[in-house]
């Protein structure tokens, strides 16, 4: 065992200091702090203004009223919108860079409430963002003046929503304006993001420190004074703590950078689970400790430097799958398949970390998650150290299926 | 009874089909220098990763200091065939981490590295990265990595690769002084004229077999042919006493006599005929010849 930790200590203190990894951990905080400069500048009326002269679209969006709800339009709307006889008109105008675009309001709008929307070529940002225009424009113009404007305001702003969390026994624990719930929930994601992400550098690093000490020879040296488990798990921990002090500096700078954007443009507080936070931090280590032999005893496996990290890069794949998934499965929507990627161990830690700060997550998901991941971690650590052991003398070849097999079987 | 320092049984591995050791057996001594000979490809550094534990054999068994191989690391230096070092790594660094896996202290092994490095005149590039250095140089730091811990054993891979005629001569040094303090040493080359100075006993491999084993004086006696050399070389062919005549390249003639001929009957007869000699003595028989002869089954002579 003591090899294992003068392995660690080394990995660590030498790995600490490789321009590679100053430059990786510091960049995080530093395009955040440069975020928040731009957020705070943007945030004050000068910013604002800037920000008001740089979004404007100086030309006018075309409209052809064909329904004759809306003709004529009203004062307010001119400079803002032109109003066109045929849509022949609107064209040409369009075509002539006169109008940004322009909305085609058909007879049968009131029953169908179709609206035809034309732009030039290349311009779904215009398209976005002239749309929503020519939305509010027609809410506006149908109601206006049908009836009161207090009944108008609400019908713009229908609820300045409020959320409080309560305990298992009712009480009240967190209470927030939802128009800050967007950067309150996006902290606590931010960090299950960071977390989840900050597994495969961290398995990165154990691959590459494998694989070059594979190249320069050093390996048999090593094992004439340890075994492939004790290399293997020293470097598991070393190169984990690396990961660790990684994804502290990111995770700090994240909620030194929340807060300030909280501060700056929501007036919220983070929202902010120590026990959720735990958790994620145990499904980093797992996920770390998972990942990480799977990623390096297999990488092992290639010839070369090159075919090791296309190797190692089939399980990122795998263990990336969450974030795609996550996108289109959720508790509500998907419960078993959900449950199915967060017990699987392959997928299970970033899943768990996605899940855990967005959703509820039940306690029979994270036990059976943790326990799997508990049952899987060893077994990966077992065959891989003989994998390992068996691939490190292996120069320029790779073990065949009838040499890993064998190297499962020894002793 | 001693316990060998080495004691291998029947030992065998294969790879993928392919054998690299074939039921070897031997036994290494405490404190004497053992040479495991042979050309490349013959078996030897499959069987000394076995001896360190990094292979396991497919058959057989090896003792190492008396314990299976692995048990006794710490007590073991290795300088292994393919050679390599932490390239961005410090020199003085290097050693300290290499000798703190061997059990020593962080403190320790920087005093010993540091008086290992004044002995090998490598004190000034303590601080140079590996990579910085020659690779004669590196090969110099690769073996005081080895000996760093003071191993009872020493397994040497090729010790003399590598390395200018200079620093040959300083390892074979130094070989003979850890022989004198009572280390036992392995010694593992195919350039057998490298080790034949040092070696007291050997195995000399072949395809994975140990086609001869013993003391390297009863090897010699067994295979050292019934002739003489002289010089300066003189007109010998003819004569009843004499077998053949061959010149050497250091300008020595060998005579190798007829059967049952003595050297001296030979010497007499010169001597009678009026031929002045300078150099006259026994021919000794190389390693490289004993090799050659064991695998072409040539008779001994």
């Amino acid at each position: 065992m003591v090899n294992v930790w003068t392995i660690a200590a080394h990995e660590y203190r030498v790995n600490v200091r490789r321009l590679g990894f100053v430059f990786s951990t510091l960049l995080y905080p530093a395009l955040g702090t440069v975020s928040l400069a731009l957020i705070a500048f943007f945030a004050s009326p000068a910013g604002r203004s800037v920000e008001a002269q740089l979004a404007s679209e100086a030309r006018p969006l075309g409209v052809v009223d064909q329904s004759g709800l809306f003709a004529p339009l009203p004062a307010g709307a001119a400079g803002e919108f032109a109003a066109f006889e045929a849509e022949a008109a609107a064209r040409a105008a369009l075509l002539a860079d006169e109008i940004a675009a322009y909305a085609v309001i058909p007879h049968d709008y009131l029953e169908t409430g179709a609206v035809a929307f034309y732009v030039k070529e290349n311009s779904i940002n215009a398209s976005a963002r002239n749309s929503a225009k020519v939305r509010s424009f027609l809410q506006r113009q149908l109601l206006e003046g049908k009836v009161d404007p207090a009944t108008l305001k609400r019908f713009y702003e229908p609820a300045q929503l409020s959320v409080t969390t309560l305990d298992a026994g009712g009480k009240p624990q967190t209470a927030f304006d939802a128009s800050a719930v967007s950067i309150g929930l996006f902290t606590p994601y931010l960090v299950a993001f960071l977390l989840s992400t900050s597994i495969f550098p961290a398995a990165g690093y154990l691959l590459n420190s494998l694989s070059e000490e594979k190249e320069t020879r050093v390996v048999e040296m090593l094992l004439s004074s340890v075994t492939a488990a004790e290399l293997l798990a020293g470097k598991v921990i070393g190169l984990g703590l690396l990961g660790l002090t990684q994804m502290s500096v990111w995770i700090v700078s994240s909620l030194l950078f929340s807060v300030g954007v909280g501060a700056l443009i929501a007036d919220s507080d983070v929202l902010f689970n120590p026990w959720i936070f735990g958790l994620e931090v145990v499904y980093f280590l797992f996920g770390y400790l998972l990942y990480g032999i799977l990623i390096a005893v297999t990488g092992m496996l290639g010839a070369d430097p090159r075919e090791r990290l296309q190797i190692a890069g089939v399980f990122s794949l795998i263990a990336s799958t969450p974030y795609i998934l996550f996108l289109f499965i959720s508790d509500a929507t998907h419960p078993i398949l959900t449950r199915v990627v967060s017990y699987f161990p392959l997928t299970a830690p970033v899943m768990m970390m996605l899940r855990l700060p967005l959703t509820n997550v039940p306690a029979l998901d994270v036990g059976v998650s943790l326990g799997v991941l508990a049952a899987s971690i060893p077994l990966a650590f077992w065959a891989g150290a003989r994998l390992f052991r068996a691939s490190l003398l292996m120069y320029g070849k790779r073990l065949s299926l009838r040499q890993m097999w064998r190297a499962l079987r020894e002793a | 009874m001693t316990t060998p320092a080495i004691l291998v049984t029947h030992l065998s591995k294969t790879f993928d089909g392919l054998t690299a050791v074939e039921d070897a057996s031997f036994q290494v001594n405490p404190g004497e220098i053992f040479g495991l000979l042979g050309p490349n490809g013959a078996g030897k550094t499959t069987t000394l990763r076995i001896l360190m534990d990094i292979l396991k054999p497919d058959a057989g068994a090896a003792l190492v200091l008396g314990q299976p191989p692995g048990a006794a690391r710490r007590r073991v230096g290795y300088l292994p065939e393919e050679r390599g070092l932490y390239r961005d790594l410090r020199v003085l660094e290097c050693l300290v981490y290499l000798g703190q896996l061997k059990g020593l202290t962080r403190a320790d092994a920087q005093r010993r590295a540091a008086g290992w490095l004044e002995r090998f005149d490598l004190a000034a590039r303590a601080k140079s990265k590996v990579q910085e250095l020659s690779h004669g140089l590196q090969q110099k730091v690769q073996i005081i990595a080895s000996l760093l811990h003071d191993p009872d054993l020493l397994i040497l891979d090729e010790p003399f690769q590598g390395l200018d005629p200079v620093n040959v001569d300083a390892v074979r040094a130094l070989i003979r002084e850890l022989r004198a303090q009572g280390k036992t040493i392995i010694l593992s080359a195919h350039e057998m004229s490298q080790v034949e100075r040092l070696c007291e006993r050997l195995a000399l491999l072949h395809g994975g077999r140990i086609i001869l084993y013993g003391a390297l004086a009863d090897l010699k006696r067994q295979f050292a042919p019934n002739a003489l050399e002289i010089s300066p070389p003189l007109p010998l062919e003819g004569w009843p006493e004499v077998d053949r005549v061959e010149m050497r390249d250091d300008g020595r003639q060998r005579i190798y006599l007829a059967d049952s001929r003595a050297p001296r009957d030979l010497l007499k007869l010169i001597l009678e005929r009026g031929h002045a000699v300078d150099h006259f003595e026994l021919a000794d028989v190389s390693l490289d010849e004993i090799f050659v002869a064991a695998v072409k089954g040539l008779p001994h002579g």
